[in-house]
């Protein structure tokens, strides 16, 4: 079969296209660097080949990379990050559950545990409404203080994915389950398989200034050579065309 | 003169599907594990020049003045199999090879053969490839992974959460050239079994970048758009003089 120019100049759209989604990503990540619980995105290139014929490129799934951030030390004992695997569950405002690394919690005026974005954080036990001071420890306990008296009044649990790449994005450093994450597995911080929680201290974000700048150099010469690809294709066309004076 | 606008056709032709070829590997110069593939050009079949009998010479035989070639078409694509650079990602789930082998993935076609280690663990717990393909272990069977830290040795072996869940399957071939084809997405298809047993190391934590060098992709997509207009001025060129030889052959001057 012989091959037509005009699936060439397809070739290469597709190819620019690519890695425009490409940049997306990587601006997206490179915006989140200072974003707290902020997980860096993968965009993943794959080869086409279609009935064995060369055609270029496609975009799979992009991935979340969920690699331990670094951590910062604060002063709100509400500040909670997770050492290892896990995320903390928050109700959404539609009902469902939402699950996040942001750990930035705080008391609001009914005395619910709620996240930067007012979304209630999802666990096993009520603040008293006279409670003065409250801690959490790294298994989840959570205790409130009244007056000189500690009392255990719940247990923050975290949840985890079989596959915590395939996480949906929801916005709002939130992330929704999906059926390729698997339905998440709750349990207590530190056993098996899950973080602890840490208290006075936030997750930064995961992303590398150096890596993504590196990656946008290297995905700014990829589009170059797409496009000459393409004006060079296009000027082959017109060739062919010119044949006949 | 007809046999020229043929053979200069036909350089165009072969002009276009190179062309293809190189906007395929640019398109997949950030495709991990992506092996570029070479195009070459072979000489067309070739034909006999004859003089006709009674012609100038006047000699009543035919006369044998040698072959002339018809131009040009493209050999078959060649894979080129050397290793690309090893780019460092820091995702447990990445794996790169140093060395000739092939991880070895079950699709619905078959077994296939591939270099592009992004794997994820699925819903189910078993290593899968993005497309969803099962990653085989030495014994060819699918590997699932309980909950748990991922780590993988050089030799392969998996051990999650300290505890031993199998080893990634390699397989390497003697002659990948001869003996792979291009399938599909990113993986090869074996005409036989792997023939070779030093299949190297894996590398956890790592991508192995496409192996195509941007510099001389440059280079050939020049020599292929200069190919392609000299050939285009042949065909011009060899219609020009057709038409003046329909023009002014047999004209009384």
């Amino acid at each position: 079969m012989a091959d037509s120019l005009f699936q060439i100049l397809n070739i290469s759209q597709q190819d620019m296209l690519s890695r425009l989604l490409d940049l997306d990503v990587t601006s997206n990540n490179v915006a989140n660097i200072n974003t707290i619980g902020f997980k860096r995105n993968r965009a993943n290139f794959q080869e086409l080949l279609q009935q064995k014929q060369q055609s270029g490129v496609y975009m799979q799934p992009t991935q979340i990379l969920p690699d331990q951030g670094s951590m910062t030390t604060t002063t709100n004992p509400l500040d909670l990050s997770i050492t290892g695997e896990g995320y903390f569950q928050v109700r959404l405002p539609g009902g469902g559950t939402g699950y996040t690394r942001d750990g930035r919690f705080s008391l609001d005026a009914s005395h619910r545990i709620v996240n930067a974005n007012g979304y209630p954080l999802v666990w096993q036990g009520q603040i008293p409404a006279d409670s003065e001071e409250v801690q959490v420890q790294a298994n989840g306990f959570v205790f409130s203080r009244v007056g000189n008296t500690w009392t255990q009044v719940g247990t923050i649990q975290v949840a985890n994915f079989l596959n915590p790449t395939a996480l949906q994005i929801d916005g709002s450093n939130t992330y929704l389950a999906t059926p390729a994450s698997g339905t998440a597995r709750i349990g207590v911080p530190g056993t098996t398989n899950l973080g602890q929680i840490k208290s006075y201290t936030v997750e930064q974000s995961n992303v590398n200034m150096a890596n993504e700048m590196t990656h946008m150099i290297q995905l700014q010469r990829s589009f170059q050579i797409a496009s000459k690809t393409f004006q060079q294709t296009d000027t082959m066309i017109s060739e062919a065309i010119e044949m006949r004076r | 003169m007809i046999k020229g606008l043929y053979a200069a056709a036909s350089a165009m032709l072969a002009g276009v599907t190179r062309q293809k070829n190189l906007a395929h590997n640019a398109a997949n110069m950030d495709t991990p594990g992506f092996k570029e593939t070479l195009s070459s050009l072979a000489e067309f079949m070739k034909t006999a020049v004859v003089y006709p009998p009674g012609n100038i010479t006047q000699d009543p035989q035919q006369m044998y003045l040698g072959n002339i070639g018809l131009g040009v078409e493209n050999s078959p694509l060649t894979t080129d199999f050397s290793e690309g650079p090893l780019n460092q990602t820091g995702h447990p789930y990445d794996l790169a090879i140093t060395g000739p082998g092939f991880f070895r993935i079950r699709t619905p076609d078959g077994e296939r053969y591939t270099r592009d280690g992004r794997f994820v663990r699925d819903a189910s717990g078993g290593l899968v490839t993005l497309d969803g393909y099962q990653v085989l272990n030495k014994n060819g069977q699918p590997i699932k992974l309980p909950e748990g830290d991922f780590r993988v040795g050089e030799d392969g072996t998996i051990t999650v959460g300290g505890k031993t869940a199998g080893q990634i399957g390699l397989a390497a071939f003697k002659d990948p050239q001869a003996e792979l084809e291009m399938d599909a997405n990113n993986h090869f298809k074996a005409k036989g079994s792997p023939t070779s047993t030093t299949v190297g190391r894996v590398e956890q934590g790592y991508l192995e970048s496409s192996n195509v060098n941007s510099a001389q992709l440059m280079t050939q997509m020049i020599s292929v758009a200069r190919s392609y207009e000299a050939a285009q001025k042949m065909v011009q060129n060899t219609d020009q003089l057709l038409g003046e030889t329909i023009s002014s052959l047999g004209k009384i001057a």
